[in-house]
């Protein structure tokens, strides 16, 4: 059982790291495309070329490392499969037929375009595929939201779970707002990744042209971003946990005892034993502010719970804090580079270029802690309160074979990270005045 | 109702096999009428717009599986589990070769990526044709439903005859799509290759249904029409061929591949997963029916699903159509 967890947390953050970049950066290839094939502009055609490529790298990791996820739910999670396919099966299935297809055909047509293609289809094509990155994550996001919260089933007689209403599970506020957070936090990696790269050809002081355009459009998509994960975005999903996940925020926070006035940990360690946090910092009553918006409300901590009902704590709050914290970096940080965009500055505040540059990998990283603390924080559950996750594998697959296909993945997918790594840096250091305008 | 859910997913996988088929066809037959370099290029460029897409609708028929029949699909994906997990590893050998290749700078990647393609396209045809094999003779089953045999048990003749079966068949259905899609020299070996590859398609059908005649009694009676309309679509393909009618070849490619797929789905019927000996019952369409709005859920999405994609898809298609050239 735990390796069949390890595989899944394994593979599905590896995979998840694709996806972040094909919703991050489809709105911008979507974009330049556009311009190119409307205005019949040379320098937009090149950046489109450019980003189109880097879309496509992106989107061949993702598409491969994403099969296996949609095969291990009945490989490695038999019971799970058997007893919530009629509803978990329709998100997928929709995923398939409205999504997948989208998008990979108008990508093919977009990379293997000829000469002569009518401009509106090509400017067309590129909003279908970023339809279709977006529609991908909503279908999977909600399939994830009704495990955290299930609604608009029903339970046969011999325990399996029925469909009762696929507009409930695919509309209820859980889903949305978890979708809304997800997909802000891709955008604003998707901005910080094409404010990093105009950045770097700034600091060379090569392509400066195309490097100005990259720096102006990333940082605004960043900064809006950055602020909308915050507010509505997160704030709402952080209320939805708080409803109907209370344990699971209590982790989270790392409170341990039930308060009013519960004030908000900004760092510290959580010592489970001793049921405390070790050398924190409060900020006073924050929390019950955060959770119901009175800073006079009482916040269950985990001591309200029975303990086999815990997460693991420790993960899950410093997933928590880490998405938290880089959150609010990012927040600055935008902030800050939008400022000095406004006043014509920030070409020669060569430091806020550095810091733009050096930031790229961090939005990846809040992204993975963000989705670290939601699943995680979701156990011992598989679907919230319905199913325990230690009743969902597979009966005929033992350990031995599931450690096999573990160091098997682990394989395949350090070589396919280092050919991405390579190719997509690769393709960075050729830059996009090198690009061929179609 | 189960019967509609029955057919549309044995509609999507047909989709699957008529149209992967093909691109993992000219990955096989590729190796071996391409000379060098430029026509390795161009056999994968003839597939380059097509083959994700074509992909979905495995993807897509696996997540109708799961939705209309998870019994099923747990039974299968987690029994078949280290067969399951080889494919996922071919699928995505498959698809990193494809789409990186031409990012690579250096001669040597590329050779590399050429070999590893042709490589993982061939075994899993022959793997699916093995799965295929498998699933019409049946498999040993616990009473829980659960697979109960062994790897070794898997590769038995006849699942291994409908595997090297699969390999020919598609390699055909890959050179006809090949001498349709590229020009010159390349098209032409692609359509010379079609002529002794038919024969072995013949010779291994013939043996094929006379095997699975064999092993599989109390077949239901239309199912004995089948062969007649596989050999009508096969003589099809040999006489486009013959008078170089590439596009022609390539529909009767079609048709073949079309009609093996439904004999195989009539023989499954109505099971899901037959247990093996045969008779001895298995997971069918009935002992694991769908809820009623499950079913129509999901009948919605994918039959919507494939109107929506059956309007743009050719739409799109025909932009890309047309002769390729080895640049």
């Amino acid at each position: 059982m735990l390796v069949d967890r390890l595989q899944f947390a394994f593979t599905i953050m590896f995979h998840y790291l694709f996806p972040i970049g094909t919703m991050g950066l489809a709105p911008f290839v979507a974009a330049y495309t556009w311009k190119a094939a409307r205005r019949r502009d040379e320098e937009s055609a090149r950046i489109a070329a450019f980003w189109t490529k880097i879309f496509a790298i992106n989107f061949a990791a993702g598409v491969v490392t994403g099969i296996p996820m949609e095969f291990q739910f009945g490989t490695n999670w038999a019971a799970f499969s058997r007893n919530t396919g009629a509803v978990v099966g329709q998100p997928l299935a929709m995923e398939g037929m409205f999504a997948f297809f989208l998008e990979s055909v108008f990508l093919g047509a977009l990379l293997y375009r000829r000469r002569g293609l009518p401009s509106t289809f090509v400017a067309w094509a590129g909003v279908m595929v970023c339809a279709g990155a977006w529609l991908s994550g909503f279908f999977i996001v909600a399939t994830n939201a009704w495990m955290q919260h299930p609604v608009g089933y029903r339970i046969a007689a011999d325990g399996t779970i029925l469909l009762e209403n696929i507009w409930r599970v695919l509309f209820s506020p859980f889903s949305y707002w978890q979708f809304a957070h997800a997909l802000s936090g891709a955008l604003l990696a998707g901005g910080f990744i094409v404010a990093g790269v105009g950045a770097y050809y700034l600091l060379s002081r090569r392509d400066e042209a195309i490097g100005r355009r990259l720096v102006r459009a990333g940082t605004i998509v960043a900064f809006a971003f950055a602020l909308i994960a915050v507010f509505p975005t997160g704030d709402r999903n952080g209320r939805e946990v708080t409803q109907y996940q209370p344990v699971k925020l209590a982790a989270e926070e790392g409170l341990f005892t039930t308060e009013r006035e519960a004030p908000l940990a900004i760092i510290g360690m959580p010592d489970v034993a001793r049921k405390r946090l070790i050398d924190p910092i409060f900020v006073p009553d924050f929390l019950s502010f955060l959770s119901y918006g009175n800073y006079k409300a009482n916040v269950n901590g985990l001591d309200a719970y029975a303990r086999e009902l815990w997460p693991p704590v420790e993960l899950t709050y410093y997933a928590y804090h880490i998405m938290v914290g880089l959150g609010t970096i990012f927040a600055a940080a935008a902030t800050i580079a939008v400022i000095l965009l406004a006043f014509g500055r920030l070409w020669s505040a060569r430091w806020m270029l550095w810091i733009l540059m050096l930031l790229m990998p961090f939005p990846f990283i809040a992204n993975e802690a963000g989705w670290v603390a939601t699943e995680v924080g979701r156990q011992p559950w598989i679907v919230y309160g319905l199913m325990k996750t230690a009743a969902g594998g597979s009966p005929t697959v033992s350990n031995g074979e599931t450690i096999f296909t573990l160091i098997g993945f682990a394989g395949m997918y350090f070589l396919l990270g280092f050919l991405y790594l390579y190719l997509t840096l690769r393709e960075i250091g050729l830059g996009p005045s090198r690009e061929r305008p179609a | 109702m189960s019967l509609a859910a029955f057919l549309t997913i044995a509609f999507m996988f047909a989709m699957y096999v008529m149209l992967d088929g093909y691109d993992l066809g000219v990955a096989t037959v590729g190796a071996l009428i391409a000379r060098g370099e430029r026509d390795r290029s161009a056999a994968m460029a003839s597939i380059g717009p097509f083959w994700n897409g074509n992909e979905v609708w495995l993807i897509a028929a696996a997540a109708a599986l799961f939705a209309l029949f998870p019994a099923a699909y747990a039974a299968a994906f987690s029994g078949f589990y280290l067969p399951f997990i080889i494919v996922l590893w071919l699928l995505m050998l498959r698809g990193i070769a494809l789409e990186l290749r031409e990012h690579f700078p250096s001669e040597v990647w590329h050779q590399f990526w050429d070999a590893a393609f042709a490589a993982s396209s061939a075994l899993l045809i022959f793997v699916f044709g093995i799965a295929l094999g498998n699933l019409l003779r049946g498999v040993p089953l616990d009473a829980a439903g659960y697979f109960a045999g062994t790897f070794a048990f898997l590769l038995n003749p006849y699942a291994v005859l409908v595997g090297v079966f699969a390999l020919a068949t598609l390699a055909q259905h890959g050179a006809a799509f090949a001498a349709m899609r590229l020009d010159g020299d390349l098209g032409l070996r692609a359509a010379r290759m079609l002529r002794p590859l038919w024969w072995v398609v013949l010779a291994l059908y013939l043996a094929v249904t006379a095997a699975t005649f064999a092993v599989h009694g109390g077949l239901a009676r239309w199912l004995l029409a089948m062969p007649l309309l596989s050999l009508a679509a096969l003589a099809g393909v040999w006489w486009a061929a013959r008078s170089q009618r590439a596009k022609g070849a390539f529909a009767m490619s079609l048709a073949f591949v079309a009609t093996l797929v439904t004999a195989a789905a009539g023989t499954l019927f109505p099971y899901l997963l037959p247990a093996f000996p045969a008779g001895r019952g298995g997971i069918s369409i009935f002992s694991t029916a769908p809820s009623p709005v499950a079913l129509t859920c999901a009948l919605t999405v994918t039959l919507g699903g494939i109107v929506i994609v059956g309007i743009y898809t050719p739409i799109v298609w025909r932009r890309m159509g047309g002769k390729l050239r080895a640049e």
